[in-house]
């Protein structure tokens, strides 16, 4: 096939290689400057309890856990469970605190509400609080993300 | 009506604006007008532009090593190692920031030695050699201070070695030493004050100085040779821009992928974390550009005369120094004439130096 005319003049290719050349030279200097100012995520993929820390605790009442670097909150529900939430409010993140006598879980930042499983009933949260998952293994309790085996 | 046509009348529109009330217009028609003279010289113009770039590089990767890095005893070497281990690429950023503080400090002695030996200090360029000198020395103290801040073994001891010096001058001595330690002994009161001198008051300080500094060489021109015959040289002088700066950036690029691959190849370590009541780490000897200071003192005896040997070793530091600050005053001739004495000089320095360096690494 043959072309009437170029596409391009040899300027435009000049300048389109220079110009690509030095794009490409920007965006090497830019990455490990971007890598390095947004570290990557430190949530845990498990933490590991030792049962007998958190045997004693009463129905309806929570333990807090580190999560990370954000609260953990194991919670023996009335039926002798343990469940376990991220202590934080779905809103804007302040940490919550869970009221025994309200059966509820409360954030003082902007008087978010949430009932005994976490569900947002009242104020500003815009989801449940983050559900992880509780396993019992011996003299351990296992937490995980929610879904992870 | 074209959408790209609009667009254009209203970027022109928003420049016109900008122009009216910002006035910027002045300093493009100069730049649009200013020459470089090309001579045997102009190799030497390449080093002062390097070490702006010199000095950005050290910035950006500043600012990053202290969103991470803790100026305290306990975590300082932490946070350090964190960034080496942990941090994604903090690695590089930290060699890029260990090397090219070091080429930058290299760059300085040449920029200087340079112009001492082609004597662009002359009339009327007295005040640019002056502010030079000041940036020469806050550029050394951000190598001093810099140093301490890993908080290791050999960095604690080179910050009680230097900050013990200025206690041999007479009378300010002991006062200064107790200034720039924060206390009597070096503590963690010294780390976390060198960290504010590095982060924060050196760099108000230096950037105030090449601001000034760089206002003068644009105010005054590029310097000529000694004897150059003027309109000759107007003849040869290329445009600023973009003749020289296109020249520049090839030198910029080509420095700046040397650092990167000695920065990838060659990271600098990180001893563990130092203790204020170990012994020294035998064999010490601080950073390269220091050593020719270094070896002076070491040579001195403890006693001359009734004096301690510190304080002549010192005394004449401090005096070498003030005469290098005000050589364009030393040598007002002007700027036609040659100097034979003041080249014969700064070879000699440069011999001495060197001499001194080698002896200290080998001895």
């Amino acid at each position: 096939m043959k072309f009437k005319e170029s596409l391009f003049s040899r300027r435009q290719f000049l300048n389109g290689l220079l110009g690509g050349w030095l794009g490409a030279f920007l965006a090497s200097i830019l990455y490990p400057v971007l890598r390095a100012i947004f570290p990557p995520e430190k949530e845990p993929d498990q933490v590991i309890l030792v049962s007998s820390d958190y045997a004693g605790i009463p129905a309806n009442t929570v333990k807090m856990f580190a999560w990370g670097s954000k609260p953990g909150l194991l919670k023996k529900t009335e039926k002798d469970e343990l469940v376990a939430f991220v202590g934080v409010c779905t809103h804007l993140d302040c940490n919550v605190i869970y009221l025994p006598d309200q059966k509820k879980f409360f954030c003082a930042c902007h008087d978010g509400w949430y009932d005994e499983n976490g569900t947002n009933i009242s104020g500003p949260p815009p989801r449940p609080l983050r559900r992880l998952s509780v396993t019992v293994e011996g003299d351990n309790i296992i937490i995980k993300k929610e879904g992870a085996t | 009506m074209k959408p790209i046509g609009s667009l254009k009348r209203i970027m022109a529109g928003l420049a016109a604006w900008m122009e009216e009330r910002l006035g910027i217009e002045a300093a493009r028609d100069f730049l649009r007008h200013k020459t470089v003279p090309q001579n045997r010289h102009t190799i030497w113009s390449y080093t002062g532009s390097l070490l702006l770039l010199f000095f950005s590089i050290q910035v950006v990767t500043g600012i990053i090593l202290a969103f991470y890095y803790r100026p305290t005893l306990e975590e300082a070497n932490k946070s350090i190692a964190r960034i080496m281990t942990e941090v994604p690429l903090g690695w590089v950023i930290r060699s890029v920031h260990f090397w090219s503080a070091t080429f930058m400090i290299a760059i300085v002695f040449v920029h200087l030695l340079s112009i001492w030996i082609i004597k662009s200090y002359r009339k009327p360029r007295e005040l640019t050699w002056m502010s030079g000198v000041f940036l020469l020395v806050f550029t050394l103290a951000f190598g001093f201070t810099g140093y301490l801040l890993p908080w290791d073994d050999l960095s604690l001891a080179a910050t009680k070695v230097g900050t013990d010096i200025p206690r041999s001058i007479p009378v300010v001595g002991a006062w200064m030493t107790k200034f720039l330690r924060g206390g009597e002994d070096v503590s963690g009161d010294t780390l976390t004050r060198f960290f504010s001198f590095h982060v924060s008051i050196l760099p108000l300080l230096v950037l105030a100085l090449i601001a000034f500094h760089v206002y003068l060489i644009q105010k005054l021109g590029m310097s000529l040779p000694v004897g150059a015959d003027e309109k000759e040289e107007a003849k040869r002088a290329i445009p600023f821009w973009p003749n020289f700066v296109f020249r520049e950036m090839i030198v910029w690029l080509i420095l700046f992928g040397v650092l990167v691959t000695i920065a990838v190849f060659w990271p600098p370590s990180l001893g563990k974390s130092a203790d204020l009541m170990a012994p020294a780490p035998e064999g010490i000897k601080p950073e390269w550009y220091f050593l020719f200071l270094f070896q002076t003192l070491k040579i001195f005896p403890a006693k001359i005369l009734f004096i301690s040997g510190d304080t002549v070793a010192v005394s004449l530091i401090l005096l070498g120094g003030i005469l290098f600050f005000f050589l364009p005053l030393l040598d007002n001739r002007p700027a036609g004439r040659k100097g034979k004495v003041i080249t014969w000089i700064a070879f000699a320095f440069i011999l001495y130096a060197v001499a001194m360096s080698v002896w200290s690494l080998l001895g």
